[in-house]
């Protein structure tokens, strides 16, 4: 299980939780203000917005829901917006599985997991059989 | 003996302050323990008569404070309702599917496409393709902020129900940033027809039913001056 550990100089900006269709809607709006914020680009806004979507979606249909982190800080020497999904739904089996294009346990596309990968700099994923799953991504200006 | 002789009728009184004890407990709040008698099971008596007090103040507090909750709880329960009717009508509203040319339909998408808003945005469309006879759909999606899998997989569905029909479905209004990101989360649109913009997914639409040719419009109608 990934230690759900924030570095001691990162900001927390939000902390939301992920109940309902309508949570997931709020949340991701929240993000892509803070993107906004951080003076990303529309293109940049877009891809987090996007990615935190992905995230947030599973946590609702797989984990009936979880918790969002929003978190800013410096990786890399860059400004980077940090969102952390926890859950404590049944876990994933098999990452790497998981992580493969079109490969999919839920009558969704397969490309959620992969996708939100590809569209943020940073990508941190860590879950346990029927304890949850945690993932993080960070996308720097 | 003499430690007898100090505590009068010891037995009745100690009766007594059970029954009223008792009685406390069952709820009758405003009982409390006389006697006429000063002594040593005076002090036992008065205490046990403020506890009383107390407990009828605290429990008058509680119940109080339980009341004003319950009201709130009913008031946020209202709320509630309000907004998830106002979730419902917004719903039956934000899917308007207009004939907006011969054989063209419009369904301009705006806002959040959640699973159930799709559901009646898909019917609302087929329905009309049906009784419109139309066979070209346009659904534009410019105010849709937010293009994940979920979004492009309804979209996906609702062509792919759409062509069943006998009708082509043309997305349009698809943003720089959302064609970038659709790329990048590796989804392939590639079986949807797409254009930029309306306008484009409009002329493209009139150039194919031959209602625009050569820059000039036509229509099906009968023309009066023909006549």
């Amino acid at each position: 299980m990934l230690e759900i550990v924030s570095d001691k100089s990162w900001e927390l900006l939000e902390k939301c939780p992920i109940l309902n269709e309508y949570d997931i809607v709020k949340a991701r709006q929240i993000v892509r203000e803070f993107a906004k914020k951080e003076g990303m680009g529309i293109v940049d806004q877009t891809r987090i917005t996007t990615a935190v979507s992905e995230l947030f979606r599973n946590m609702f249909s797989y984990a009936s829901g979880g918790e969002v982190l929003i978190e800013k800080g410096i990786i890399e020497e860059k400004p980077t917006l940090i969102i952390t999904c926890i859950d404590k739904g049944p876990g994933i089996d098999n990452i790497e599985l998981a992580m493969t294009d079109g490969y999919t346990s839920g009558g969704g596309m397969g490309y959620g997991l992969p996708g939100a990968k590809r569209l943020v700099d940073r990508f941190e994923i860590s879950s346990e059989l029927n304890k949850g799953t945690t993932v993080r991504v960070m996308k720097w200006k | 003996m003499e430690a007898n002789t100090e505590i009068k009728n010891a037995k009745a009184r100690i009766e007594h302050i059970e029954d009223v004890l008792s009685s406390v407990a069952a709820g009758e709040l405003e009982l409390r323990i006389e006697s006429d008698i000063e002594d040593d099971l005076t002090g036992v008596e008065q205490a046990i008569n403020l506890l009383i007090d107390d407990l009828t103040h605290e429990l008058k507090k509680s119940l109080k404070m339980k009341q004003e909750m319950e009201e709130k709880l009913h008031k946020i329960q209202d709320q509630q309702k309000t907004i998830l009717q106002q979730q419902e009508d917004l719903m039956e509203l934000s899917s308007p599917v207009s004939k907006v040319w011969d054989n063209i339909l419009i369904l301009p998408v705006i806002g959040t496409l959640d699973s159930q808003r799709t559901q009646i945005m898909m019917e609302n469309l087929l329905q009309k393709i049906v009784t419109t006879g139309c066979t070209t759909a346009i659904l534009d999606i410019t105010g849709v902020p937010t293009v994940d899998t979920q979004v492009a997989n309804h979209l996906l569905k609702t062509v792919t129900a759409a062509r069943l029909l006998g009708a082509e479905c043309i997305v349009s209004g698809i943003s720089p940033a959302i064609a970038q990101t659709i790329v990048h989360l590796g989804i392939n649109l590639s079986q949807i027809l797409t254009k930029a913009t309306l306008q484009d997914a409009m002329i493209y639409s009139m150039k194919k039913n031959e209602q625009l040719v050569d820059g000039k419009v036509k229509t099906n109608y009968v023309d009066l001056d023909d006549n």
